[in-house]
């Protein structure tokens, strides 16, 4: 059915109580009295956030929000818009009355692209517990197409041909990938959804699990059939309860319909996938590390080369993908390679979702195609900076992407560009800073959870990042030196060169982005004893016991 | 076999083989720390790098795998800096005060490493946070100040003895070595095989009694085996100034690759809390006075040739060459009315008579449990008696190693046993045929019942069995027990049934008893001893302990004689007493549980006035006039059918 | 050429440096030929002038603002400094007591040893010097060279003196001379 409208009346607990059920149903007698109900879709909608206006419904393609209703404003509603196709006044909700996805939704209206939601589309508008909701949208037909007409080397060309790069933060190209796991002789092979999802400030994972569980579910199946594994599993983060019983229970619902399991949809192919909880450390999101944490063991990165797509779990061919990666596939496949590449850029098509975080006006979490500026996401998306602030600096990408100064704000968000400049993307969170945030606290904050998070298995991550805090703490503390400087930089660049995997390597980066753009700052602290920002303490007392690297030339 | 470049020097190496040791190989030296060629390599000191032609970082060689036309540069200026860092970092985590620190001055391998890096200080200096001792266990201490995280002692715990004892506890900057969840080692699982003290780099770990007693360099060391029990492990006798300073594994001996147990590492060093005999002893009017060798020697001499009924009795400690004498003396001269081992031939008397019967040895090799897959332990106590084949167990349990324990008393193998069963009656025999009905599909309910095993537990283990690539067989004292030929045949059969014998194996062992237990079976010294009337009685103790049981059994003995190092109830009780060498002032023979022919080499010079046992045995041989042959105990030692083929 | 000048002194140490440089025995009169002598703390002048030396070797920790003012002057009065000894090298035994606090351990000192009775109070006066953290010589002043062991070796002590008399900088290099222990 072709509809073209639809009209979402929100159905939380709070809604429920205020008499959401008799709206519902008004709007169903109203949209039936016109004999609109071949054109307009009617539909419940879980997630209104902690908006005040409720309840409330949603009427697309425009995307108005309407509420609080009143039973009385259905007729009105049905007939001004959904009848005579304009809006109805004075019925729409204050934006200041909603939060979380549906601020989003209204932050579009009017003048704004709407976002290209390939990944996040049906998060938040279905209902995550029905796998029927999914299927009505072209759920599980991907991956029906495949296995009844594809071979396993035609669904990787196909990806490959996407152009698809990997979404966690590495940005390695997914076909490729799964080229390489296929390719390895072996008849035992394993798939992980990486979904450790630990970089502060970064949750559009969770949204998508807890949004749209199946289509994680079909895209792991999908991998399986590409690269000749037979077992999967989900890789949750132990915080993440919530998308833990959504992923078991999708998991359970498409076994029981015979998407999952032995001979799925009487192919012959077998897939089971397990769900595995973590256990509250941020290193398991590295693969190797995440690998040696499923196999029972401290969750410590192993030495690559040998590299999980030849000798993963258990010794096997092992293929971990991001959640987002995965979240990409079946649109990928359902609409083929072309398709995908009509978003992004050439290098890196496709979509992105990011997390604006910081001092913007509105945050959350959005789909933007990949190669669009900082400064668009800003002040499209933030609706600007908070409080009439500017623009100083963004961490990109969680503890492990970059910082950014406002000279980069208009460079293309795709992974050459941020390349070329020496910064990463990352996982795709963005925290906005503005001219009352402190770079050295920044870095402060960055090297903290570095030094708490490394595994200690090498000694440059496991020491070198104690180190380099215990200076930026006495530097904040007023009694750094410009040889603390010296020392900063030779730990970070240590860092970078000698650690064993990924933590180490990056928890030097946002350090030198900040030494590169931010010294003026920095050096503030060091020869005139002053905080520019007032953040820091500048208490004048050690906050650690000062000790300096004396240059190894001496030795 | 993969081509590859290290400085310029091309060599050729295995597939597999990592860049470290392809430059060993070419002689070319890497510094390390954390690595050990006994232990699967870690990656983490990070000492190792070296730089790849083509990669973007410098890797460690310790875990990268050589690949065909790789080119490695070990040493340029980028590297010799990594290095310095990486020393530089150590130092300052922790407190390493190498002043007073035992290994300092040559086998600290951190200090040496920095040294070599021509480091003369610590360019970053600690931040003097607090670190524990742990001073709770009997032989060693864990002083956290002086950790570098190496992990050797966590996979030497892990991965060479399968104790999982030491993990690491928290992580980051508050990585700690930890035993179990957090308890002092002396509370801990802990066994006290020593293997982490003897692979920890610095002075983290301890020997509690060599502590700065020399170093390496100062000690004298012997190659030698250790005879605490049939094993026969490798070991290195560090020694000063004649007297014993630490024992360790020896790495290359093919018994035991370098792993102990308590027995061969720590209680040698109990003896030195015991009573020394120095001299010989003569009873004279109630009491034991010492006495000139003559006199003690014509003592023993007088009794024997008046004596109607005599027995004779050597440990299994002894070196084959004193056994052969004993052997010749009391057996083939004298005539004893008893002539047998310490064992009475417990371990060794049956399985003699099958291969006896076979006319061909039928046990295969200890090596064959290091590679086994499944281990069927029947009757014997392994973590008990003979400990070090217990590692080779347990150590693959998580590779996948499956285990069946039969036995009747509680054992320790059964913990980590998939079936456990517990025959009744002390009796193996109904067992092993319900196991064998079971690999022959045949019914196994009545074998079972007869048994006392569950039936389904029984074909659970069965399973098991026929599942397995490498199965082994260990059995022991308490299946022989109450065994008959029967028995240890019907144990064959089994054994091919299930695979553990093979065209190309045979991984069939019984576990026999002390040092010297196969070559007493083979001189033959197998009987059991009946005290009834003897008048006199001969024990060649050697350095051994002897049992409540025996002393008792020897209560109304007219005449006890003693060849003893040290002093016990027995010696107390004897009428004569005749001080000999201990283990480590003689040099002998020694024939292992799987036939290996092994040489205990003499680290340490006799006390002066102490003979050894081979001695004081000539010695009364002459003084009853016999002449005894001292070159023939190999001969004689491979007359017999052994139950395992002997090699040296 | 005039011989160059050389002096030591000791700070938070136990003097057992120096007693290691009169283990060399005979050769000391070969060192003093090489080089001038000019003050030791074992000596009867136990300060340089202040034209200064070209060597000045410095045993001990820096433990107290005496010994930071030693160390300072050391470092302005001579060319090439020497740290002497394990203390000075990276605070030596004496750095033990960076586990406390100083008030800790000048209570244990003054008034809760065995050996003080109940009169025992931690001294006072402002003309004393103030005790610090236990320090390296290099985390006060820069130091040239190196020279590590607790004691070092005769050897040596007797090496870096001639290279550094002769016009060089030692090479204490992975040999004898650093494995003494």
């Amino acid at each position: 059915m072709n509809y073209r409208s639809m009209v979402l009346v929100s159905g939380d607990p709070r809604s429920m109580e205020r008499g959401a059920r008799e709206i519902y149903d008004q709007f169903q007698r109203e949209i039936n009295a016109l004999e609109l109900e071949n054109e307009v879709s009617l539909a419940w909608m879980q997630d209104v956030g902690r908006s005040d206006a409720v309840p409330l419904a949603v009427v697309y393609p425009e995307a108005t929000i309407y509420g609080p209703l009143k039973l009385e404003d259905v007729h009105t509603i049905v007939e001004e818009h959904l009848y005579k196709g304009r809006i109805a006044p004075g019925l729409q909700a204050p934006v200041r009355e909603l939060s979380g996805h549906i601020a989003w939704i209204s932050a579009r209206q009017g003048t704004l692209p709407a976002e290209q939601r390939i990944i996040l589309k049906r998060a938040g508008l279905i209902d995550p517990t029905s796998i029927e909701d999914y299927i009505a949208d072209d759920g599980y037909q991907a991956l029906a197409n495949i296995l009844a007409n594809m071979q396993p080397k035609e669904v990787i060309d196909q990806i490959k041909a996407s152009g698809l790069r990997g979404r966690g933060g590495a940005g390695f190209p997914t076909g490729l990938k799964w080229q390489f796991v296929a390719s390895t002789p072996g008849e035992q092979k394993y798939v992980i959804c990486n979904a450790d999802e630990s970089e502060p400030g970064t949750f559009k994972d969770r949204v998508l699990i807890e949004g749209d569980p199946h289509a994680i579910v079909e895209a792991m199946a999908i991998a399986a059939y590409a690269v000749g594994a037979d077992e999967g599993y989900f890789y949750v983060r132990g915080e993440y309860l919530l998308a833990q019983k959504r992923l078991r229970l999708a998991i359970q619902q498409a076994e029981e319909m015979g998407l999952l399991g032995e001979d799925i949809l009487g192919s012959g192919f077998n897939f089971k996938l397990h769900v595995h909880s973590g256990a509250g450390a941020y290193i398991c999101g590295e693969e190797t590390a995440l690998i040696e944490s499923l196999e029972g063991k401290r969750g410590e990165p192993r030495a690559r080369p040998p590299y999980p797509t030849t000798n993963g779990l258990w010794g096997k061919p092992t293929l971990v993908n991001n959640v987002e990666t995965l979240a990409n596939i079946p649109p990928i496949m359902l609409n083929g390679a072309d398709w995908y590449r009509g978003y992004g850029t050439e290098k890196s098509p496709g979509t992105k979702v990011c997390t604006i975080l910081g001092n913007v006006n509105v945050t959350g979490l959005i789909e933007v195609p990949m190669g669009i500026t900082l400064r668009e996401i800003i002040s499209i998306y933030g609706k600007g900076m908070a409080h009439g602030a500017h623009f100083k600096m963004a961490q990109t990408g969680g503890s492990s992407g970059s910082v950014i100064p406002s000279t980069l704000q208009d460079t293309p968000m795709d992974f050459e560009s941020y390349q070329e400049n020496g910064v990463s993307l990352g996982s795709g969170a963005l925290l906005i800073c503005d001219e009352n945030n402190c770079a050295l606290d920044l870095a402060i904050v960055l090297m903290n959870f570095f030094r708490k998070e490394s595994c200690g298995k090498c000694n440059p991550c496991r020491i070198g990042t104690e180190r380099a805090y215990q200076i930026l703490k006495n530097i904040a503390e007023g009694v750094g030196t410009m040889q603390d400087l010296e020392d900063l930089k030779f730990l970070s660049k240590n860092l970078i060169e000698l650690s064993n995997c990924g933590l180490g390597t990056t928890a030097g980066t946002p350090l030198e982005n900040i030494l590169q753009y931010f010294m003026p700052e920095v050096e503030a602290h060091i020869k005139l004893k002053v905080c520019p920002t007032g953040v820091c303490p500048m208490s004048g007392k050690k906050a650690y016991p000062k000790t300096k690297l004396v240059q190894l030339e001496q030795a | 076999m993969v081509h590859i470049t290290i400085d310029g020097k091309e060599i050729q190496v295995p597939e597999g083989t990592t860049v470290l040791r392809a430059a060993e190989q070419a002689d070319i030296h890497i510094p390390t720390l954390c690595d050990h060629p006994a232990l699967t390599p870690f990656g983490g000191c990070r000492l190792c790098l070296v730089d790849v032609k083509g990669a973007r970082t410098l890797q460690t060689s310790c875990t990268l795998p050589a690949t065909d036309n790789m080119v490695v540069t070990t040493d340029n200026e980028r590297i010799r800096e990594a290095r310095k860092f990486v020393l530089t970092l150590l130092f300052s985590e922790r407190n390493h005060f190498c002043p007073y620190c035992q290994v300092s001055g040559g086998d600290c391998e951190l200090q040496n490493a920095a040294y070599e890096q021509d480091m003369t200080h610590w360019p970053l200096q600690p931040n003097w946070n607090k670190y524990d001792l742990d001073a709770s266990h009997e032989y060693f201490i864990l002083e956290q100040d002086r950790c570098i995280l190496c992990r050797r002692c966590v996979r030497a715990c892990g991965e060479l003895i399968g104790n999982f004892t030491l993990g690491v506890e928290e992580r980051g900057a508050d990585s700690s070595i930890v035993a179990d969840l957090g308890v002092p080692l002396g509370e801990s699982t802990c066994i006290s095989c020593g293997a982490c003290v003897q692979v920890c780099p610095t002075g983290a770990l301890i020997d509690k009694k060599s502590a700065y007693l020399g170093h390496e360099v100062q000690l004298d060391k012997t190659e030698s085996i250790c005879i605490g029990c049939s094993l026969g492990c490798g070991i290195d006798i560090y020694s000063r100034d004649n007297r014993l300073v630490r024992i360790e594994g020896n790495w290359d001996a093919s018994v035991n690759h370098g792993v102990l147990c308590k027995v061969g590492r720590y209680l040698p060093h109990e003896a030195e809390n015991w009573d020394r005999i120095y001299t010989p002893m003569v009873r004279k009017d109630g009491k034991l006075k010492a006495a000139t060798w003559e006199d003690a020697i014509n003592a023993v001499a007088d009794q024997l040739k008046q004596s109607s009924r005599t027995a004779a009795m050597a440990s299994t400690r002894l070196p084959a060459e004193s056994l052969y004498l004993f052997k010749q003396l009391f057996g083939d001269k004298l005539q004893a009315d008893t002539v047998t081992s310490i064992e009475e031939g417990a371990n060794t008397k049956l399985a003699a008579q099958l291969a006896a019967d076979l006319g061909s040895p039928f046990e295969g090799s200890l090596s064959e449990l290091e590679k086994a897959d499944c281990v069927l332990v029947l009757g014997a106590d392994l973590v008990e008696d003979h400990e070090v084949a217990s590692f080779f167990i347990k150590r693959n349990v998580p590779h996948g190693t499956r285990v069946i324990s039969a036995g009747c008393a509680e054992n320790a193998i059964a913990d980590i046993a998939d079936v456990v069963l517990k025959p009744s009656g002390d009796n193996y025999d109904n067992l092993i045929q319900a196991l064998s009905a079971a690999l022959a599909d045949k019914p196994v309910t009545a074998l079972a019942k007869a048994a006392g095993v569950d039936e389904a537990a029984v074909k659970e283990a069965a399973r098991i069995l026929a599942a397995a690539n490498f199965p082994a067989i260990v059995y022991g004292e308490a299946l022989l027990k109450n065994a008959s030929l029967n028995t240890l045949k019907a144990l064959v059969e089994l054994g091919h049934l299930s695979g553990a014998i093979g065209e190309q194996r045979n991984a069939l062992v019984s576990v026999k008893g002390k040092a010297n237990s196969m070559a007493a079976a083979q001189y033959g010294l197998e009987q059991a001893m009946e005290i009834s009337d003897e008048q006199a009685v001969f024990i060649a103790l050697g350095d051994d302990c002897p049992s409540q049981k025996l002393i008792k059994r020897l209560e109304n003995v007219p005449f006890i004689a003693v060849q003893a190092s040290y002093s016990s109830q027995l010696t107390a009780h004897a009428n004569v007493v005749l001080p000999v060498t201990d283990w480590t002032e003689q040099e002998g023979s020694y024939l292992n549980l799987d036939g290996r022919l092994q040489t205990a080499v003499q680290p340490i010079a006799a006390p002066e006035g102490v003979l050894t046992n081979a001695a004081v045995l000539e010695k009364l041989a002459a003084a009853l006039g016999y002449h005894l042959d001292a070159a023939g105990w190999k001969d004689e030692l491979l007359k017999r059918v052994p139950v395992a083929i002997i090699t040296e | 050429m005039a011989k160059p000048k050389v002096a030591t002194d000791w700070m938070a140490g136990c003097a057992g440096c120096h007693m290691s440089l009169l283990d060399m025995d005979e050769r000391i009169i070969q060192v003093a030929e090489l080089v001038d002598i000019r003050a030791t703390p074992i000596t009867d002048l136990k300060r340089a002038d202040a034209s200064g030396v070209d060597v000045g070797i410095l045993e001990g920790a820096v433990n107290n603002t005496a010994n930071e003012e030693q160390a300072h002057w050391m470092r302005d009065h001579c060319k090439i400094l020497v740290a002497f000894g394990d203390c000075a090298v990276f605070g030596g035994v004496p750095a033990m007591r960076n586990f406390f606090t100083v008030d800790e351990t000048l209570r244990r000192a003054y008034i809760e040893a065995p050996s003080n009775d109940a009169s025992g109070m931690i001294p006072s006066d402002p003309e004393l010097c103030v005790q610090t953290r236990v320090r390296a010589i290099h985390e006060v002043v820069p130091v040239d060279v190196f020279l590590p062991g607790c004691p070092p070796d005769a050897d040596a002590i007797f090496y870096v003196l001639v290279e550094l008399a002769n016009g060089r900088m030692p090479q204490l290099k992975d040999n004898n001379l650093l494995h003494w222990h």
